[in-house]
């Protein structure tokens, strides 16, 4: 039982105290926290040109200057948008477990948790409001799932901190980009601030949760579960290649430029990089054997094309 | 509604026959949600691949699972 495994990790406990009092102490106003001028120049990169889903592409080869940072524009909308949408489900999933049984001792860091990701979304929607004048909607995921109720608040926080950490490799990197207009530096720094302490938080939940999963689960279901996580890694990145992203941008054929980007060997390796923390955790707490994100079962938007 | 022709849903059932090694066809009404032939994690790329086909971009707030069950129904809706 999951609550028996927190109570006796002092360890985890101690983390949890801690994080508790720099929630309190690290608290800040959002809404008084930010300047937004009344328009960002558009003759510049928006996001980090190495974080853009063509660069050190064909694609991207073909682009112009003006084109590339006017699609940096529009992938930095997207990503910004993907946090909305992101941020939505784990509040959702976050609300549903606060205070049930199971989880009453980290009731206390899902307060800040579910407040400090409130406080996200708002400024992660203006932004894309502001200067985007619109915010994407993503795909809701539909359809059946396969049915593993032991395992379903484990993959809710893995699914969790793999949404956060895919980020947070975003926010650190563009916190640092002095290419980058200051409000967007901003943004990106204190939600990488924020989410330092949710990452470390979902890193020891995670951790205790496969623990308990292990007791309750077969080799076989566990196998399973290893797949559908790939799965899940794999789809959490593709959502950054939106084909309405490169239409906005004006690049003819988007649903093309999508593949052709998705299947050269950049996206690999661009996914190895984004992802280098989250899989290296997942491999150490041995839940997932290996790294390989190829699927061995059902193709993704790179195996069938 | 755009101008298309069987081959366009085609691409559909190829990306669907595809996926699964399996299977060499698809009846119009069967339901591809309970046949395992689309999931969760594979609808994303299940809508992308029915918008290029169509021509029609398609509203993400205003998804209604039923159009996307059975070929007949995609095809009622988007072709």
């Amino acid at each position: 039982m999951i609550s028996e495994l927190i109570s006796k990790d002092e360890r985890f406990q101690e983390i949890l105290e801690r994080l508790n009092r720099k929630s309190v102490e690290d608290y800040y106003n959002p809404y008084r926290m930010f300047e937004w001028p009344d328009s960002l120049p558009e003759n510049r990169w928006w996001m980090s040109p190495e974080l853009t889903t063509t660069y050190g592409t064909e694609v991207a080869a073909e682009l112009d200057q003006e084109q590339l940072y006017r699609l940096s524009r529009y992938e930095s909308i997207n990503f910004y948008s993907l946090n909305v949408d992101g941020i939505r489900d784990l509040i959702i999933e976050v609300t549903r477990r606060i205070h049930t049984r199971g989880f009453e001792i980290p009731s206390e860091f899902f307060h800040h948790f579910i407040g400090e990701e409130n406080e996200h979304m708002w400024f992660f929607a203006e932004f894309c409001q502001r200067y985007g004048e619109k915010i994407y909607r993503q795909v809701e995921s539909s359809g059946q799932d396969e049915t593993w109720p032991e395992a379903a608040s484990f993959l809710v926080f893995v699914r969790i901190l793999l949404f956060e950490e895919l980020v947070d490799h975003f926010n650190s990197t563009m916190a640092l980009d002095e290419r980058l207009h200051d409000t967007i530096r901003a943004v990106n720094r204190i939600h990488h601030q924020d989410e330092s302490r949710h990452i470390a938080f979902g890193r020891e939940l995670v951790s205790l949760l496969f623990e308990d999963l292990k007791t309750k689960a077969s080799p076989e279901r566990l196998d399973e579960i290893r797949e559908y996580i790939k799965r899940y890694v794999n789809y959490s990145f593709e959502s950054l290649f939106n084909p309405q992203v490169y239409r906005d941008a004006g690049i003819p054929e988007p649903f093309a430029v999508r593949r052709r980007l998705l299947a050269s060997p950049r996206s690999a390796e661009f996914q190895q990089q984004v992802l280098r923390k989250p899989l290296n955790f997942l491999v150490k707490t041995g839940i997932l054997h290996d790294r390989n994100l190829a699927p061995t079962g059902l193709p993704t938007a790179r195996g069938n094309s | 509604m755009p101008n298309t022709t069987s081959s366009n849903l085609d691409q559909v059932r190829n990306w669907l026959l595809a996926r699964t090694t399996e299977r060499d066809s698809i009846d119009p009404d069967e339901d591809l949600i309970t046949a395992r032939l689309v999931d969760s994690l594979s609808f994303v790329e299940f809508v992308l691949t029915i918008e290029e086909a169509s021509g029609v971009e398609i509203d993400r707030e205003a998804i209604d699972l039923d159009d996307f069950r059975t070929l007949k129904a995609i095809e009622r809706k988007f072709f």
